[in-house]
Formats: structure tokens, sequence, C-alpha cells
């Protein structure tokens, strides 16, 4: 057999391309940690390096992600996961829980205004606009809010993931800017505004502002998914 | 060695197993999943199998039913890692050519001042509550 029939097998495709997001990750990680810099962010490095193998090798999404989907799929174990910090912060929370609501509802309630109304500014319309509304929620449930409500559910990924790497570079400045007290105003900050890369970026900072973060940011969640439907009636 | 004892001595040594493996643990965390995944798809509930399995896990761990400790190393790994699990989905750009453009700087200006703005509500939105109730707790001490 040919190394170009090789490469025409399924299996072999999905092994190859599931090593190579491994591999890259990981030295995209090694790098950052070296150069702790906000655009040497594993999530910004890993998918640009894949993305230029991608393009040299003619490959099309559909051919990369037939074979690396399973580990978009680990983060629904990874969502599991959460239990643990939110269980042993559970005083906090249970102390704490009007204001990290309060926090949430203004944050979601910014999250659609300013994308709904920078949107309409910039003149980026229809479905490209649908699909950037749901960009707070963490990746499961923004796809299944942005097919909800008529966006596509594959860019509103990449928004989410967009938004996570943005969001953990702006939240450093922010954090150094506005004179906060408690770590659940830092916590909730990173939850809401980056979800997953943002919460990963506030396990960092501490251990109580990232069990707040990644509460906050599977609250969030659940309560856009519940909300999504109000806010399509409210757009038509 | 009775039966009783064989059996007590099996679950010790299961449950050892369970505190030390990561990858049991991870294991586990694919457990609630999946239970999660075929509660939502029964019920017809709205929610994505990961909540479902993570309240099914909460709910146990505050009944008693789980310890923390059976999952915490599998579940701080999978934190972690986290980021990973979201390269692949980047990769959707390959399909969307037209971003790489003005639409695409545009689209960059709108996340960056829009989570700007959601991070800053959010924060302040919180902190002001905070020292709100601080002032009034300490109020409630003095009287």
């Amino acid at each position: 057999m040919t190394i170009a029939a090789l490469w025409r097998e399924p299996l072999v495709q999905a092994a190859v391309w599931s090593l190579a997001t491994i591999l890259l990750y990981l030295l995209a990680k090694r790098l950052h940690r070296r150069w702790p810099r906000w655009w040497l962010m594993p999530l910004a490095v890993a998918p640009a390096l894949l993305m230029i193998a991608a393009l040299a090798l003619n490959v099309s999404y559909r051919d990369y992600i037939r074979g690396t989907h399973w580990l978009v799929a680990l983060l629904g174990p990874a969502t599991v996961a959460f239990a643990v910090p939110i269980y042993e912060q559970r005083a906090l929370i249970r102390r704490r829980w009007p204001l990290l609501l309060a926090g949430m509802v203004a944050g979601s309630l910014t999250a659609v205004a300013t994308s709904w109304a920078l949107a309409y500014l910039l003149g980026i319309d229809g479905e490209l606009r649908l699909s950037l509304l749901p960009r707070s929620i963490s990746t499961p449930f923004a796809m299944e809010v942005s097919g909800e409500i008529g966006g596509i559910p594959d860019l509103t990924a990449v928004f989410v993931v967009l938004t996570g790497i943005i969001g953990a570079a702006v939240g450093d400045i922010v954090l150094a800017r506005l004179p906060l007290r408690s770590t659940l105003a830092k916590g909730a900050l990173f939850g809401v505004g980056a979800h997953g890369a943002g919460t990963a970026r506030a396990h960092q900072i501490g251990r109580e502002e990232g069990a707040i973060a990644g509460l906050v940011m599977v609250l969030v969640g659940l309560m856009n998914v519940a909300l999504a439907p109000l806010i399509i009636q409210f757009m038509r | 060695m009775d039966s009783a004892m064989m059996h007590r001595s099996i679950s010790i040594q299961l449950q050892r197993l369970l505190r030390r493996n990561r990858l049991v643990q991870i294991g586990l965390l694919g457990a609630f999943w999946a239970a999660g995944d075929v509660l939502a798809r029964t019920t017809g509930l709205p929610l994505p199998g990961g909540i479902i399995g993570m309240a099914l896990a909460l709910v146990l761990f505050l009944a008693g039913g789980l310890k923390v400790a059976s999952m915490k190393r599998g579940a701080n790994w999978m934190l972690a890692e986290m980021l990973l699990f979201f390269v692949p989905a980047v990769l959707a750009l390959l399909d969307h050519r037209e971003l790489f453009g003005l639409l695409g700087l545009k689209i960059f200006a709108l996340i960056v001042v829009s989570t700007t703005a959601v991070m800053c509500v959010t924060a302040l939105t919180v902190d002001l509550c905070y020292r709100w109730t601080e002032r009034h707790d300490d109020r409630g001490a003095v009287a």
C-alpha cells in the first residue's frame, strides 16, 4: 500500500489528526508556560498551527472533525467534573448566591444587549448576528442555543472559543483596573465573561476564584438555555 | 475467610482503587455523563447530558452516597486540560474563509468590546452587592 492510499484510510486520518491535535496542544502549553503572553495561549496557538497544517495538506474541516470529534465529546465528562469544585465551595455559595445571581443576570443582559447593538452598528446581520448572541455561554450550551434561535452552531462554537481567548486576556486587564474587594466578583467576572478558557484562567488565580467561575459558568449556561425561547420571541 | 468478610475486603480494595486511580475516576465521570445523556433523551429535558450528570454527582455528594475523593483526581485533571477539548471546534473556521478579512476584524472588535463590558458589569454588580451586604451585616452586628 502506498502512503497516499494509507492516508486515504479514515482510521489513519483520525489517528493522525487526533495525535497532531494532542501533541500541538501540549507543545503550545509548554510554550505558554515558558512565555506567558496572552497571545501565546494554547487555545490560540494550537488551532492556528493545526489550521496551517490542514490548509497545507488541503484537508477540509469535515475530514478533520470526523477524526477528532471524540476530543470535543470529552467536554461532556469535563462538565461533570465541575461538581467537585462546586461541592467544595458549597458553604460560600449557600451564603452568597443572591450576589452571584445578580451578577449573572446583569452580565447576561449586557452580553446579549452589547452583542446585538454592536452587530447592528457594524452592519453584521442575519444568521451571523444570531450566531454571535449566545457567545457568553460555554460551548455545549451555546451551540444548542444558537441552533434554536436560528444561528449557525459551528460558527457559534468558534465565537465562544474566541470569546474565551480574548476574555482571558481582557480579564487580567479588567481585574487590574477595577477596585474589586471580593473573590466572588473576580470569579464571576471570568465565569460569565469568558467561560471555559476564563475558568481555566480563574483556577490559576486561586481555588476559590476558579470554583466560583466554574459554578457561574454552568449556571449562566443553564439560565440562558432556559431563556433562549424568550429571547427569540423578543427578537421577532 | 467467610464470604461476608471477603465481600468487605473486595469492596475496600475497590474503594482504594477508585481513590487512587485517575483513569478510573475519569471513567466514573464518563459514566455520570452517559447517565445524564440517557436521562436527557428519555425525559426530553432540554439540557446537555454533562449538566444533568453534574447535577447527579452533586446530589450524590450532598446525600453522602459518593465521596468527593473518589472523583477529585480525575475531575481536577479534566478541568486542568479542558482547553484541549475546545481546540478541534476552532477548526470550523476552515469552512468560513469569509471571516479572514474585514468581517473578521469587525467580529474581533465586537467580542473585545462586548466581553469587556460583560466583565465590568458582572464584577461591579457582584462587588457592589457584596459591599452593601457587608455594611448591612456590620450594622446588624452593632445593633
